[in-house]
Parts: structure tokens; C-alpha cells; sequence
């Protein structure tokens, strides 16, 4: 079991909290918006309502103790800071964001605290690409 | 001197136009094309519709050669991701960035970027407008928490040595403007009415220093 921490509860943030609660994981997510949080509790997930790229909001969901960051949000300069912070500030061990624009790939690595970045957008090329291939 | 500007709103093209009309040169960064228009007429500096964190865009808008960038754009994420980027990948040696939420400034702190908070100037500028009328500041440091004050001496502060106006850690009198001369005083320099004096405050000591001046003076 992992203690995990996903920073932005959109539709990813939701599935991948779910599917790593169903999995045995003890995951909370960190929300900004209220109205969102309220949404993420009445479907059963842990939630703190609060700013993931400010320490205190990450130490108060329990960075402290955590083994997994996902930074998840539709936002890559939040993600980064938001991994920045989780890495700088908590040496969380494994800090995961997601890309959500390709043209700002480039910039998730480890001077920002991301351990492995996850474009969809270029998963997504790299099938069309090996479908077409002869 | 060459300066990157990410962010074309209403500071963003107001600085422009500033450097510009004192020589420098200025590209400008926004994804949004609509910002263009924001330029004044007769401004020169580049616009390039793109994004400030986008490798190619900041290529085309020169970072590589560029002394200066400067974020202000309305994401302080964004401005702090720039920012970094340009100090670090690109070696641009002045980079200021803007911030607005006072919560993230200890990650701008942590990076060692240089920052301005509008508002945490507006705050400090209006909080004094309100409770200082009368003792306006010449010069703000840092986010306004200090403050240079100049006021003339009122007759019954005549004679009076100087280092009975400093308050250690609030207020200090930093210069004397007497006849037209100007000199750094001594602890023990005597006031004369009609001196004109410039305090460095703290800004939370202002109402103090005005007390120490107005009693017969308003």
C-alpha cells in the first residue's frame, strides 16, 4: 500500500484517485475549488480543499508521510510548482506529473522535482504512430 | 539593452512603451494576438503571439541574447515558471517576475527571483492614503515596507537634537536639507525650523513620525 497524494481533482485526478483507492492505496486528493471538493467528497474520496503549490496545504494532506505525488491539474505551471514543491519541500519519492500542453514537455524534469512526466498528447501520437507504421 | 516582456496587458505594454522610449529593446510574449492592440501607437517594440514558456516562442523572441525578462503575465505560475526558465536554461541574467498571491511568494523566494506585488503595493499604498494624509512618501523599498519621508521642521521642534526623532527600527532621519545644502547629521546636529528633513520609515511608524510633526503644524 502507498500512501498517495493527487494534486487537482478534474476528471483525471478523479479516475486515478479511484482506481488507486480500489487498488488498496490511501489517497488523498488536494482541490482548489470548493464546489469541486464537495463534488470529490460526495464520490467518496478524501479530500482537503486548498493551493497543492503552497507548503502547508501540501503538509496539512499529509505530504510529510507520503510515498506518491500526482500532479494533476489542467495547468503545466501549476503542476511544476506543485511537484516543486512536493519534491523540494517533502522529498516525496516519487513525484508524477501530467503535460497537458505538448509544448511545454521540455520543461518537466528534475530542477523542477518531476520524476516522470506523462503527456497523453504524445501517448496518444506515439500509437498513431505505430499503427501507421508499415 | 535588450529585454523580454512576457505578458502585453496593461503593464506589460505600458513598460514597453517606457524602455522603448529610452532606447532599449523590447519583444513582447502573449498568447492572446488581441493583446497586440494594447501597444501605443508609435511603440516599436516586437509582438510575438506565443506563450512565455514555450521553447520555440522564446527562441524567436531572442532570449538567448536577451539581458533582460520580465513576467507579467496574469498567472503567477506561469510568471514563476518563466522566470525560472530564462535564469536557469537560458542564463538571462536579470529576470523579475510579478506575483499576486501573497502565498506563493515563498516559492519566488526560495528560487531567489527578484518579484513585484502589485497587490501587495496597492494594499500598503491605499491602507496609507487612508490613515496618512499629508506625509506622503517619496520613495517605497521592497513591497512598501519602508519609506523615504520628507517634511519640513515645525517651529517647535527647533532645537531639538536629531537623535531624539530616530526611533531605533522605525524611524531614522537620514538627510538635512538646510539653505539649499544638504547633509547626513550627526546624532547630536541641533533641528532648526525650516529645515527640510527626509526619514527612512517603517511604513507601520508613519502615523507616529506624523504625530511628532503635526501638532501645530495642520
Amino acid at each position: 500500500m502507498s500512501r498517495v497524494l493527487v494534486a487537482g481533482g478534474g476528471h483525471l485526478g478523479l479516475q486515478a484517485a479511484q482506481r488507486l483507492s480500489a487498488d488498496g492505496n490511501d489517497v488523498t486528493i488536494v482541490e482548489l475549488s470548493a464546489a469541486r471538493a464537495s463534488e470529490l467528497r460526495h464520490a467518496g474520496i478524501r479530500v482537503l480543499r486548498g493551493d497543492a503549490a503552497v507548503a502547508a496545504t501540501l503538509e496539512a494532506a499529509g505530504a510529510l508521510r507520503a510515498d506518491v505525488l500526482l500532479a494533476c491539474t489542467g495547468a503545466d505551471e501549476e503542476n511544476l510548482l506543485i511537484s516543486f514543491v512536493a519534491k523540494r519541500h517533502f522529498a516525496i519519492g516519487r513525484v508524477v506529473s501530467l503535460v497537458n500542453r505538448a509544448e511545454n514537455a521540455w520543461l518537466f524534469d528534475q530542477s523542477w522535482g518531476v520524476d516522470a512526466a506523462v503527456s497523453p498528447m504524445a501517448a496518444l501520437l506515439a500509437m498513431i504512430e505505430q499503427e501507421s507504421a508499415p | 539593452m535588450q529585454v523580454i516582456i512576457m505578458g502585453c496587458g496593461r503593464s506589460g505594454s505600458s513598460l514597453a512603451s517606457r524602455l522603448e522610449a529610452e532606447g532599449d529593446s523590447v519583444t513582447l510574449l502573449d498568447p492572446d494576438e488581441r493583446a497586440e492592440d494594447r501597444l501605443p501607437a508609435g511603440c516599436k517594440g516586437r509582438f510575438i503571439h506565443g506563450s512565455g514558456t514555450s521553447r520555440p516562442m522564446l527562441e524567436s523572441a531572442g532570449i538567448a541574447h536577451a539581458e533582460a525578462f520580465v513576467a507579467l503575465s496574469p498567472s503567477d505560475s506561469a510568471n514563476i515558471v518563466a522566470t525560472r526558465t530564462a535564469r536557469d536554461h537560458y542564463r538571462v541574467p536579470r529576470v523579475i517576475g510579478r506575483l499576486f498571491d501573497p502565498a506563493r511568494a515563498p516559492i519566488y523566494a526560495e528560487l531567489g527571483i527578484a518579484t513585484v506585488s502589485a497587490v501587495q503595493t496597492n494594499v500598503n499604498r491605499v491602507h496609507h492614503l487612508l490613515h496618512h494624509r499629508g506625509l506622503e512618501p517619496e520613495q517605497t523599498f521592497g513591497n512598501g515596507e519602508t519609506m523615504l519621508v520628507r517634511s519640513f521642521i515645525p517651529d517647535y521642534l527647533g532645537g531639538r537634537r536629531v537623535a531624539e526623532l530616530n526611533v531605533a527600527g522605525e524611524i531614522q532621519v537620514v538627510e538635512i536639507t538646510r539653505a539649499g545644502y544638504s547633509s547626513v547629521p550627526e546624532g547630536n546636529s541641533a533641528l532648526q525650523p525650516g529645515d527640510f528633513v527626509s526619514f527612512a520609515v517603517a511604513s507601520g511608524s508613519l502615523g507616529r513620525l506624523r504625530s511628532f510633526l503635526d501638532r501645530e503644524w495642520r
